[in-house]
């Protein structure tokens, strides 16, 4: 941590991403489903930046849209400096050797038809590293850092676990050396005892591989564990980004307050819980004004008209709620 | 060598081949239906007929007028000679002979002979139509689903049409015009059976495509043609299989109905044509028309015994 180096890996800049609802014969257009609707952050090399949100919030799509699986509708993803939504196959290729994905469902994640071996080694064949011995070496070094026997390669993903299995996603992941890494709920769908050795291993090969993390979870107590900076999503929007102590020690945004007051405590601080209202409201029709504010506790009048800024209050401290501004 | 040859089954027979275990494990799961441990004995069977009963028995396409329409062994027919000298009706009875273990058709030639040649074309028939029409099927299928949108909707239109073409009125028009050919027909059979096959693996692809692994290929690099032929292909491998065993006996109908009709190769012995001889004389030679037709029927059932067999056990739901 103390080495840690000040280059920004990754800016995001007023990132869109809007998926067209259409209706009828001519496919009429009749509106968006803002799924992204813009957002900006940076995430410095070796930066672990947790990202939280109630299901539905975006927080998906927007992991998927850096890697460019989903095009952006608008905004810029500069990587290094560069701006990689306007990236050819080519350059994409090149992309996919800097930025990998772990996916939430180890189940889903790996062809049911193809030992883990060639899951984990494909990478290595794509990017051209074909000679066959050279790539089993490299596969059985990674099964063995991710906590698997290299023995193993030849076996099916059947035949393992789903903690296992994460961990061949990890592996897989690892191996052409990105220098970062989206994970996507990578522990939420884990048994509880296993979801640690998990993260555990992902603060590992973070410092040893030197990578950097966009980590998405909807549990605040793996963010807690986790990440340097967090950011909170509310339908599209970042509400609040701060470092980690000043995020869990001063939240400032209401739905900040009522996401932390619903993490379960050994320690009771006599705090009163926070009870939200209702769903998520539709992505198709957000509420005009600041989106959160039918669900809001301390809702003002000027929240039903206007949408309020993402402004930075204290030092790399963000928020977007008019009671600050 | 062997190690190239086994990368090459690996490429091609894919997960199938490079999985003993999961082998053994469907297998296992099929051979507790008895019906379609049977179907595939039989097919095995036929199989080794076909290929090496032909050095065996006596040329298909010998004609032996003295000794035509002779019964098969064990069943003996009445024939009547009219005596222009004594103005009378002779009957002499003729049994089978073990030189023609089921008789001889109107023209002497050997029954087991052209049966077993027929096994041959008929194999052949079945095995090479469905080969095309499964392979594809295959392609416009998992083509259609992982492209999507506008691709997608003319491939699928495009379907929908040949599903609607009356094949049967192509195949008589081809054969009219072109002659018949036994090669014609096969190419026909599958160059328009393969929309069903098209339709079914869409559909199960379109549900792959989605899947996160198909995601992660993507998102490490992966080309289009490695995410559907490393991918998607070998993850329908098994429903292509159970497609494929079941629209075999169809395709050796189709190409019996053709030649029963008199639109078959002439040229040929398929069970269908010899059928087709046998129909004439049903009342004198019996078994002419009947022995094919108990080939083609065991055949057909034994391949959907088998077909069924394997669809329950690639079917992870099911419990058998």
């Amino acid at each position: 941590m103390k080495q840690m180096l000040n280059h920004e890996l990754l800016q995001i800049r007023n990132l869109k991403k809007y998926y067209p609802v259409t209706t009828g014969l001519l496919s009429q257009h009749i509106g968006d489903i803002k799924a992204v609707d813009g957002i900006s952050f940076n995430i410095k090399e070796r930066d672990i930046l947790g990202l939280v949100g109630e299901s539905g919030c975006g927080k998906s799509t927007l992991g998927r849209t850096i890697l460019r699986l989903e095009e952006p509708t608008s905004g810029e993803i500069l990587y290094k400096g560069m701006d990689i939504t306007k990236l050819d196959k080519k350059g994409l290729r090149e992309l996919r050797r800097e930025i990998q994905i772990i996916f939430q469902d180890p189940d889903a994640s790996l062809d049911p038809r193809m030992t883990v071996g060639d899951s984990i080694g494909e990478a290595l064949i794509i990017h051209s590293i074909t000679d066959e011995k050279e790539r089993m070496k490299r596969v059985a070094e990674l099964m063995e850092q991710v906590g698997l026997e290299a023995g193993q390669a030849s076996h099916y993903p059947h035949e393992f676990s789903g903690g296992q299995k994460q961990r061949i996603g990890i592996a897989r992941a690892l191996a052409i050396n990105p220098k970062l890494i989206i994970a996507d709920e990578p522990v939420s769908a884990l048994d509880v005892s296993i979801q640690a050795q998990i993260l555990n291993l992902m603060m590992d090969i973070q410092q040893e591989f030197g990578l950097a993390y966009l980590f998405i979870a909807h549990d605040l107590s793996v963010i807690k564990h986790m990440a340097h900076r967090v950011a909170v999503m509310y339908l599209g929007k970042i509400a609040e980004l701060a470092d980690r102590r000043e995020f869990f020690q001063n939240p400032l945004h209401p739905y900040t307050e009522a996401l932390l007051s619903a993490v379960p405590s050994l320690k009771p601080k006599g705090k009163e819980r926070i009870l939200l209202l209702g769903d998520v409201p539709s992505p198709l029709n957000p509420p005009s004004g600041c989106r959160f504010h039918p669900r809001c506790h301390r809702v003002l009048p000027i929240c039903h008209q206007e949408e309020p800024q993402l402004v930075e209050i204290s030092q790399g401290h963000f928020v977007a709620c008019h009671l600050y501004n | 060598m062997t190690e190239r040859l086994q990368n090459i089954a690996r490429k091609i027979g894919g997960p199938l081949y490079s999985n003993r275990r999961l082998i053994e494990y469907y297998w296992q799961r099929t051979q507790r239906n008895k019906l379609a441990v049977l179907g595939l004995s039989f097919i095995a069977f036929l199989i080794l007929l076909a290929l090496i009963g032909p050095f065996f028995t006596l040329d298909p396409t010998l004609v032996n007028f003295e000794e035509n329409n002779l019964p098969p062994v064990g069943f003996a027919t009445e024939e009547s000679v009219y005596n222009i000298y004594t103005d009378e009706f002779t009957t002499t009875e003729i049994s089978g002979t073990w030189k023609h273990p089921l008789g001889t058709d109107s023209k002497g030639r050997d029954m087991l002979a052209m049966i077993i040649s027929g096994a041959r074309i008929s194999l052949q028939v079945g095995l090479i139509a469905t080969g095309i029409a499964i392979t594809l099927g295959t392609i416009i299928g998992v083509l259609s689903a992982y492209l999507g949108g506008w691709a997608d909707n003319i491939l699928m239109r495009f379907t929908d049409v040949m599903m609607t073409f009356p094949f049967f009125l192509l195949l008589v028009l081809i054969v009219f015009i072109f002659g018949p050919s036994l090669a014609l027909i096969v190419l026909v059979i599958g160059i328009t059976g393969w929309t069903g096959t098209a339709r079914l693996l869409r559909s199960e692809a379109l549900s792959l495509r989605t899947r996160d692994f198909v995601t992660a290929a993507k998102a490490l690099g992966a080309s289009d043609g490695r995410v559907i032929f490393g991918h998607l292909i070998p993850n329908v491998a098994s429903l292509i299989i159970v497609i494929a065993t079941l629209s075999i006996p169809g395709v050796i109908l189709a190409e019996a109905a053709l030649s029963f009709i008199g639109l078959g190769d002439p040229t040929t012995t398929s069970w269908g044509i010899i059928l087709n001889s046998g129909q004439q004389s049903l009342d004198t030679a019996w078994w002419i028309a009947v022995e094919p037709g108990i080939m083609l029927f065991l055949t057909v059932l034994a391949f959907n015994f088998l077909g069924d067999g394997l669809r329950d056990a690639f079917d992870p739901k099911s419990n058998i």
